[in-house]
């Protein structure tokens, strides 16, 4: 079955697509920017990790007053917010939260981050006013101290006793800070308890240092286990656990894609295999076309190589025949100039012959025969001449028959005369028209001086015995023209070719009127026309487009070598030759134009 | 020689250098003003002094926030949109992108949140998004500064971003103590140098420490003694961040402030209840630190605290 050009491309169009779009969609689904996704997403993780252990690094040098800074415990928590809105916009870009199990792992890591924030918020307040008053009890108790022993005029045992007890506080207080127990814890009441009461005891002036010792006291035993509860807390809270699971659901998620996307690899490699099998039968396919084809080129090569040497060989041919033929035409036109001259030739020697025995017979029948007899009579009468001549019978009409007879012989020798001088004229006009045809049978092409008139009648001279044969009689309308430069050979063979023509024309005309008329003109003053016109036969319409054309003839004897060598000739000249003619019947006319050049030294 | 005087030379110099390096200590210099994208900033300036903000155009965040005031208010509490005071005193503009949370309750987590909820607070300037985004992208100057500036033109987020990052540019630099913390100890006099020492030395650094001289951490308002017993007339605004998170904790537990400027900010507390610096200091004393300073030490802490004012626009606050 035959598919249509068109179809068949559509069907290649088709199948294209089809195959891009596999390869794109295999190519697409194994890349896959999850991998790039998974491990920025893993480093983003690892990174809030990281700050996440700074931040409890703070916080517990903040527990035991390393720092007096507490920004250190803010940057680490700004810095995961942002680690975390990266990672959350990375996550919420790959559709995570479609997942439930995602969502709860995300929701457990921002809950215990939002608690894990709150408690370091309160461990901050918290520690900053008992690293505070911590850091203000050995003062707050020197400040005591040194207004006991200012005292003088108390107790001694008294003073020291108050003395101790104070110390004795401050020391359980230090030692409360360091291990937070309910037994150091009973020791400060008893503790603050003594002191209020030792308070009572002592001057107003010591009422304030003592309530402020013991406020400090009171904010430490209140803060202290409220800070390590914190510290607790917070160490409880696992952000960090919450960051492994979401490593670790990254991690699934991962292995999944990875399955997916080995498969899809598995699937590319095995589409582009495929893909190159096909690429291969094709290039085998189009290899072997590309084989036919060259087969079929060269085939077509040697085809042409073949026809083309066929051609040449049929040019040369051709060539050969129309060589063959021209020299046929030219040995028929010489031909034809050769009868035409001896036709003429002929003709004048008839009339030569006619002159002869004319002579010929004038002299047989001459009246000198008769001066013999005469002359016989006088011989038989040597002795008696005088008186045979006075009055023999006979000899006296002597005298006067040789009166008649020299009278009979001048008149004889006159004709006789003027028949050898039609003789004379006859064998020079043979002469002239030997000495015409010779002419006319080189080939030079020189251009010299002519009268058209004298050339003209030339052709006439040289068709003069078949126009006289065929009663044709010539008109002659001869314009005033000077003479001319011209090839006088060309001129010549066109002339004698169109008058022979035009008398063959009017050979079947039934009427003695045959009119040939010559007519020479000069057209605008640069053209010389010279034209033929004939009262014969006439040209079809059929017939006049090919009159000019080599082989075409309408004689039977013709050779159809006339008109086109004339027609040759006058392109040579620079001029050309129409024929005109009405039809059959209504004679032709032939004008040959050439442009007109004066000979020097005519105006 | 010469190679080992020049060497005497350099060392000489280093030595020169380490004593101009910064000083070590719990109050860190103010860092430089961030780089961010001028357009943005220009239009946040813009925004900043746009009445257009509040629901009757009358108020722009300029009203209360006064940069030819330290930032903050003239008045002990700032009047909102109706005419009616809002319940806190205005805290200063001025370094708030250093503060780890805005307001005094320490409610909003971001510079945008902030502005989102002065913007919709019913006392402030009582708007909502929907009228301020459509009032500021009908103005065709915005439109085309936004559109130049961000990839989404006039939208409520990025209104906020412009308006944060202009605040974020709000920096009062080149305070006196912040070239002396530099390096250039000459700047403060002795007793300014005695002021620090016994700002440091009573414990004041617990809690004004850091970057901002506050700012990081929240405290409880009456550690040693009950503030709001003493001031009384109690109010919400009191509970400070309980009225946030509802945590017994968390009752009348504030944001502590920057101390940065706060010689030109009066008055103090979240109640503006101090007028002056010395009485904010004794009642930070008595009811924060349970101390009893000498009139002396309060005078020379008075004078540190003056040196924490900076410039802007190379003007001093």
């Amino acid at each position: 079955m035959k598919v249509s050009r068109r179809t068949s491309l559509f069907l290649l169009a088709g199948v294209a697509v089809v195959l891009a779009s596999i390869l794109l969609f295999l190519y697409v689904n194994s890349k896959s920017d999850q991998t790039v996704s998974y491990t920025e997403s893993r480093d983003l993780i690892r990174q809030i990790k990281q700050q996440n252990s700074q931040w409890e690094n703070e916080v517990l040098k903040a527990r035991v007053a390393l720092i007096h800074n507490y920004d250190p415990l803010v940057s680490p928590l700004s810095e995961m917010t942002r680690l975390w809105q990266n990672f959350d916009s990375m996550a919420s870009q790959h559709r995570r939260n479609d997942s439930p199990t995602w969502r709860a792992t995300r929701d457990a890591y921002l809950s215990a981050m939002k608690e894990k924030t709150r408690l370091v918020e309160q461990f901050k307040s918290h520690n900053a006013v008992l690293r505070n008053s911590l850091a203000f009890l050995p003062t707050a108790e020197d400040d005591i101290q040194a207004q006991l022993a200012q005292l003088t005029d108390a107790d001694k045992q008294q003073l020291q006793n108050i003395a101790i007890d104070t110390y004795d506080l401050l020391l359980t207080s230090l030692e409360f800070a360091q291990v937070t127990s309910a037994e150091h814890a009973a020791d400060i009441l008893v503790g603050l308890n003594k002191l209020q009461v030792n308070k009572e005891r002592l001057p107003q002036a010591f009422h304030e240092p003592i309530d402020v010792l013991s406020n400090h006291i009171s904010l430490i035993l209140r803060e202290q286990p409220l800070v390590n509860s914190l510290l607790e807390q917070i160490e409880m809270v696992q952000v960090s656990e919450r960051l492994d699971d979401i490593t670790n659901l990254l991690n699934r998620d991962q292995q999944a894609a990875e399955i997916v996307d080995q498969r899809y690899h598995f699937y590319l490699l095995l589409f582009s295999a495929l893909l190159v099998l096909l690429l291969i039968w094709l290039a085998v396919r189009l290899i072997r076309s590309f084989a036919q084809i060259n087969q079929m080129n060269r085939a077509l090569v040697a085809v042409n190589d073949e026809l083309e040497q066929r051609v040449e060989e049929r040019t040369r041919q051709l060539k050969d025949t129309q060589s063959e033929l021209l020299d046929s035409a030219r040995q028929a036109g010489m031909a034809e100039i050769a009868t035409n001259v001896l036709h003429n030739v002929g003709n004048v020697l008839n009339s030569v012959n006619i002159s002869a025995e004319l002579v010929t017979r004038k002299l047989r029948n001459s009246k000198a025969q008769g001066l013999g007899k005469a002359m016989q009579l006088i011989n038989q009468h040597p002795e008696d001449l005088g008186q045979f001549l006075s009055e023999d019978e006979k000899g006296k009409l002597l005298p006067g028959y040789l009166n008649q007879l020299v009278q009979a012989i001048d008149l004889e020798q006159q004709g006789m005369a003027e028949e050898l001088t039609q003789l004379s004229k006859s064998v020079d006009h043979i002469k002239d028209i030997v000495s015409t045809q010779q002419s006319y049978a080189g080939a030079s092409r020189l251009l010299e001086p002519l009268s058209i008139s004298e050339l003209l009648e030339d052709a006439l001279r040289m068709n003069s015995g078949a126009l006289t044969r065929h009663h044709v009689k010539v008109l002659k309308v001869y314009g005033d023209i000077p003479r001319i430069m011209g090839d006088k050979h060309r001129l010549l063979l066109i002339l004698i070719n169109l008058i022979s023509n035009a008398k063959y024309a009017m050979s079947d005309l039934s009427n003695n009127q045959r009119n040939m008329t010559l007519t020479t003109s000069i057209v605008d003053g640069e053209t010389l026309q010279i034209s033929v016109r004939d009262e014969g036969e006439g040209i079809t319409p059929e017939n006049m487009a090919r009159i000019f054309v080599h082989g075409f003839t309408t004689r039977k004897e013709g050779h159809g070598f006339g008109l086109h060598s004339c027609a040759l000739a006058a392109i040579e000249m620079s001029g050309h030759l129409n024929a005109y003619s009405d039809g059959p019947g209504t004679g032709a006319l032939f004008v040959l134009q050439i442009p007109l050049k004066i000979a020097e030294g005519e105006s | 020689m010469t190679s080992l005087a020049s060497l005497l030379c350099a060392s000489l110099l280093l030595a020169a250098v380490a004593e101009a390096a910064p000083l070590e200590g719990p109050l860190k210099s103010l860092p430089p003003v961030p780089a961010l994208d001028g357009r943005r900033v220009e239009l946040g300036r813009q925004l900043f002094n746009d009445p257009r903000l509040s629901v009757n155009n009358s108020l722009s965040c300029a009203s209360c926030h006064r940069l030819e005031h330290g930032g903050a208010d003239d008045k002990p509490l700032s009047l909102g949109f109706d005419g009616k005071p809002v319940a806190v005193n205005t805290p200063s503009v001025f370094n708030a992108s250093l503060n780890f949370r805005q307001f005094w309750d320490g409610r909003a987590e971001t510079l945008e949140e902030q502005v989102h909820l002065v913007v919709q607070s019913s006392s402030e300037m009582g708007s909502d998004w929907t009228t301020v985004v459509q009032r500021i992208g009908a103005d065709p100057a915005y439109g085309s500064a936004f559109a130049e500036a961000y990839p989404d033109a006039v939208t409520q987020a990025n209104i906020r971003s412009a308006l944060a990052d202009y605040e974020r540019t709000l920096l009062s630099s080149n305070s006196r103590f912040d070239r002396y913390l530099a390096g250039d100890t000459a700047m403060l006099t002795l007793e300014e140098k005695y002021g620090y020492q016994r700002f440091q030395d009573y414990g004041c650094i617990a809690c004004h420490q850091g970057v901002n001289i506050g700012g990081n951490m929240y405290q409880k308002f009456g550690v040693l003694g009950d503030y709001f017993k003493a001031r009384g007339n109690p109010t919400v605004a009191d509970l400070g961040r309980f009225n946030i998170t509802g945590d017994e904790d968390d009752r009348h537990v504030f944001k502590v402030p920057s101390l940065r400027n706060v010689a030109v900010t009066a008055p103090y507390f979240h109640d503006a209840s101090e007028p002056t610096l010395e009485g904010a200091v004794a009642i930070m004393f008595k009811y924060q630190l349970g101390r009893i300073p000498t009139k002396e030490d309060t005078a020379l802490i008075v004078l540190f605290l003056k040196t924490l004012t900076g410039e802007w626009q190379g003007k001093p606050l």
